[in-house]
């Protein structure tokens, strides 16, 4: 895994010195890294280190007072939340955001609003462009569920689904969005090993075939090595380690603060 | 999303360049030749792609194939080679199998299901000089081994997707071996199609083995079109208007005798659908009218039935209980010859009130041909099905015999037997009651093992099936057991223990049942627990667990299983009792040699496997 990113080419996502403070408590500090095209990235640390900050900066939730985030051309600082997403950021959450009561291709078709065109009466009317253009996305979303595999659930309604399937789900409309940087918060919270070892594969494979570039919030160590092409430790809001997974477990900071608890 | 589609997920061929060649009819190629000449535009295939059913036309399918057959001429590959496809049901299966055949190489299909090992084996076994891989998942097992197979030259990857050693010289995908082929006239190919000949060897079909290593069988186009044509007269009504849908493993006889060889002798449409776990929901929206199953399949099927009828209102059970006894005796009725009026008016009854919706859900609805083989089926089963509606007729044959031997008559299904000789199969038992085969197709031998095909044929032409069995007599077939696994129990007697197996296997709660007590005092059982129906019957009972292994480990569920086996042991006769059982802690797998590739249960593995647990039993 290690040779897949190109380190020749411009990264995706440069954050330089991100600090975020919340009155007296400094969530961040001067928090630096860069994400390549096509890399997944795994951000760890314990709780509370702030990984769900980082997220939250870079989805435009929060705004940092200190430091510059460039994401493909745009500065994510000071932008709107929804312009992140049409700039191309798509996200998954801790706890799923999905629509209980609709079926799977419509939690996905909703993935898709961004990218839908029609107006509102064309769309009441379902002609011409309208309906050229719904068969497409449906093609698009077809494409997720073939990938992800599920196939089996298309019409299920998502509420009366496993929840492992449900992640999957959620994965799937992120994808819909078409973004070209993703971002997984704890894509494998309470999941049993199995399902973990599943939802791992999809994320391979996601950037196998999509080249897709991820960013991986992880409790899970065991996958967050397996998987990730870099790690960056976080402690008390501060970058203490970045490098290679192997080159991470390694590192004496690392241990102290975070794996050498764990163990 | 930039994902390139699989070769075979569209149907737009860009340029049809159909022949006016005949050729003589008497090969598989021959007759894929005759039907893209007399309808060219009926539909033949259908795959499900992206949520949607496309089609291919006889004129598509013999295209692909010929362009297939002229890419692998552009490789070399020449009359007498073998090639391998390991793959999924799909129509680029058929397109190989065909378009290879074309040219006289020989098919040989390796369970998409195979590790490594098995791959390397049977590759080096057959010598193939190419090999289809489907997708990334089959190309990293002959990665992992081609270094050990000098014969391997080409992998053609049918769909590369997340594959990422294309640029290796020994790997190109299907489209490219199609454009290589397209590049080349395509009469060529059919010129080598018309050399070919009936004697021919066309395909050459491992069989998985429940002992040692797999043997090739060799079979003819003569023995392939002789149970084509067999089955076809047997099945009466059928036509190009039929459905069948492609589900069961290709390199298996039963499916290519469904997919291809009957598709091509009598025309009818092959669905491919999504697969895996959407099987129900493909068979629902295919509802096919002739049906192959295994006995596996069936039980699921009934299993589920089982299981939605327990979540049903007390209104509807009461229904389904009303009108599946009343199914019994209409079965029972069916089975020996047909129904009186009154009986039909019951059956439209019963048709109105349960019988039509279980149908529709199961996707039987528009059956009339059903069939059950590969493995005995518990009567219960049959019976179910019968009792809707569905005449599930029960098949009896080998790979050796191209699957050829007996066939429930319709009018005249006996429980237990196997039914009556095919047209053209002379049956007959031997002294020690062994069944012998003698048909136009019996095979042609095990490909380099000269000794087994001696062991298997003998001179007259009789196929020794290695099964143990009796006629009655109306020259219905019943089947005993196979010969090597008969148990002598330490006092002597005789006992069939895929017997007591089958009937352990009746109930929706087991699996697996393996009866061991060769040479011992008396008989135990290992039975391996199915998990759906047990986990939900754990679940009614608010029985917590984890695990497949903890669910086998809960007192409950022991006591359940006692009870399937006390219910059993009361059939039985007193040495053929069980004394004891235990429930094996994981799940049968093939990986793991415990299974064959056909979900056999291997028992000399098992044995070994759970020498501890069975000597336990006997503690």
């Amino acid at each position: 895994m290690s040779d897949a990113p190109a380190v020749t080419t411009e990264p995706l996502l440069t954050a330089d010195g991100v600090t975020l403070r919340f009155g007296g408590v400094r969530a961040l500090t001067d928090v630096s890294f860069e994400v390549r095209p096509r890399e997944l990235f795994a951000v760890i640390g314990p709780n509370g280190a702030g990984k769900t900050s980082i997220f939250n900066c870079l989805n435009a939730v929060y705004r940092p007072q200190q430091g510059r985030i460039r994401f493909d051309g745009h500065e994510l600082v000071g932008a709107r939340p929804g312009q992140t997403a049409r700039w191309g950021i798509g996200r998954t959450f801790q706890n799923l955001g999905l629509f209980a009561n609709l079926d799977v291709i419509a939690n996905l078709m909703l993935g898709r609003h961004l990218h839908m065109r029609t107006g509102f009466l064309a769309g009441m009317a379902w002609w011409g462009r309208a309906k050229r253009e719904e068969i497409e996305q449906r093609r698009r979303c077809e494409e997720i569920v073939e990938l992800l595999e599920l196939q089996r659930h298309r019409h299920a309604h998502v509420g009366s689904l496993p929840y492992g399937i449900q992640k999957r789900i959620e994965l799937g409309r992120a994808l819909a969005m078409e973004p070209k940087l993703l971002l997984l918060d704890e894509p494998v919270a309470g999941m049993n090993v199995e399902e973990t070892e599943d939802m791992a594969r999809y994320i391979l494979e996601i950037q196998e075939q999509l080249g897709l570039a991820m960013i991986l919030v992880e409790h899970d160590m065991h996958m967050v090595m397996d998987i990730a092409d870099r790690v960056m430790v976080l402690d008390f809001g501060q970058v203490i380690a970045t490098g290679a997974p192997a080159d991470v477990q390694h590192d004496q900071r690392v241990i102290e603060a975070y794996l050498g608890q764990a163990s | 999303m930039t994902t390139t589609a699989p070769p075979d997920a569209s149907t737009t061929t860009a340029s049809r360049r159909t022949t006016t060649r005949t050729i003589e009819p008497t090969t598989l190629p021959g007759l894929l030749v005759r039907n893209a000449l007399e309808k060219p535009d009926a539909v033949a295939l259908r795959k499900k792609h992206l949520g949607v059913w496309k089609q291919y036309s006889w004129g598509d399918y013999l295209d692909r194939a010929v362009r297939v057959g002229c890419g692998l001429l552009e490789l070399g590959v020449d009359a007498g080679d073998k090639v391998a496809i390991q793959a999924e049901n799909r129509p680029a299966w058929l397109f190989a199998d065909l378009g290879l055949q074309g040219i006289g190489a020989v098919t040989v299909g390796i369970y998409p299901t195979s590790p490594a090992a098995e791959v390397e084996y049977l590759l080096a076994h057959s010598e193939s000089v190419v090999l289809f891989a489907e997708d990334e998942e089959q190309l990293d097992k002959a990665l992992e081994v081609r270094h050990k197979l000098p014969n391997l030259r080409t992998i053609v990857v049918i769909d590369p997707r997340g594959v990422k050693q294309l640029d290796d010289p020994m790997i190109m995908t299907f489209a490219e071996l199609e454009e290589l082929g397209s590049r080349r006239d395509p009469d060529g190919w059919f010129a080598r199609a018309a050399e070919r000949n009936a004697d021919e060897i066309g395909v050459i079909v491992y069989t998985s083995g429940t002992t040692g290593p797999p043997k090739g069988a060799m079979l003819r186009q003569s023995n392939l079109l002789a149970v084509g044509q067999s089955l076809g007269d047997t099945f009466g009504e059928v036509s190009d208007r039929d459905e069948v849908l492609s589900y069961l493993p290709l390199c298996h006889i039963a499916e290519r005798l469904f997919s291809i060889i009957d598709a091509l002798t009598v025309g009818w449409v092959v669905n491919f659908g999504e697969g895996g776990e959407s099987f129900v929901n493909d068979l629902r929206e295919v509802q096919p009218t002739v049906f192959l199953g295994v006995p596996r399949v069936w039980e699921k099927m009934l299993a589920g039935v089982q299981i939605r009828l327990s979540d049903a209102s007390r209104l509807k059970r009461a229904n389904a209980r009303f009108w599946l006894e009343r199914g019994r005796r209409l079965a029972a009725k069916r089975m020996r010859g047909g129904l009186s009026p009154v009986d039909r008016v019951v059956a439209a009854l019963g048709w109105l009130f349960l019988y039509r919706s279980v149908r529709e859900k199961l996707g039987m609805s528009r059956v009339k041909v059903a069939l059950s083989g590969a493995a005995p089926i518990a009567p219960q089963v049959l019976e179910f099905f019968w009792s809707i509606g569905v005449p599930v007729r029960e098949g009896y044959g080998q790979t050796e015999n191209t699957a050829m031997a007996t066939l429930t008559p319709v009018g005249d299904v006996r429980l237990g037997t196997v039914g009556t000789p095919l047209p053209g199969v002379e049956v007959k038992i031997a002294d020690d009651g062994e069944i012998l085969t003698r048909s136009p197709g019996v095979f042609a031998g095990y490909f380099k093992n000269d000794e087994a095909t001696a062991d298997t044929v003998d001179a007259d032409g009789w196929l020794h099936t290695g099964d143990v069995g009796h006629l009655d007599e109306d020259g219905h077939l019943a089947i005993t057991d196979r010969k090597k696994d008969i148990i002598i129990t330490a006092g002597g007697k005789n006992i069939s223990p895929s017997e007591i197996e089958n009937k352990l296997k009746v109930s929706p709660y087991v699996r697996e049942a393996i009866v061991v007590g060769d040479k011992r005092k008396y008989l135990v059982a290992l039975i391996g627990i199915e998990p759906d129906t047990v986990g939900d019957w754990a679940t009614r009972r608010r029985v917590t667990f984890t695990t497949y292994r903890d669910l086998t480990e809960r007192p409950e569920v022991h006591e359940l299983i006692r009870e399937v086996v006390d219910a059993v042991n009361h059939e039985l006769a007193q040495v053929e009792t069980l004394k004891s059982f235990a429930l094996i802690p994981k799940e049968l797998d093939q990986e793991e040699g415990e299974l064959t590739a056909t979900q056999k249960v291997k028992r000399a593995a098992i044995a070994r496997e759970y020498g501890d647990l069975i000597e336990s039993l006997y503690a």
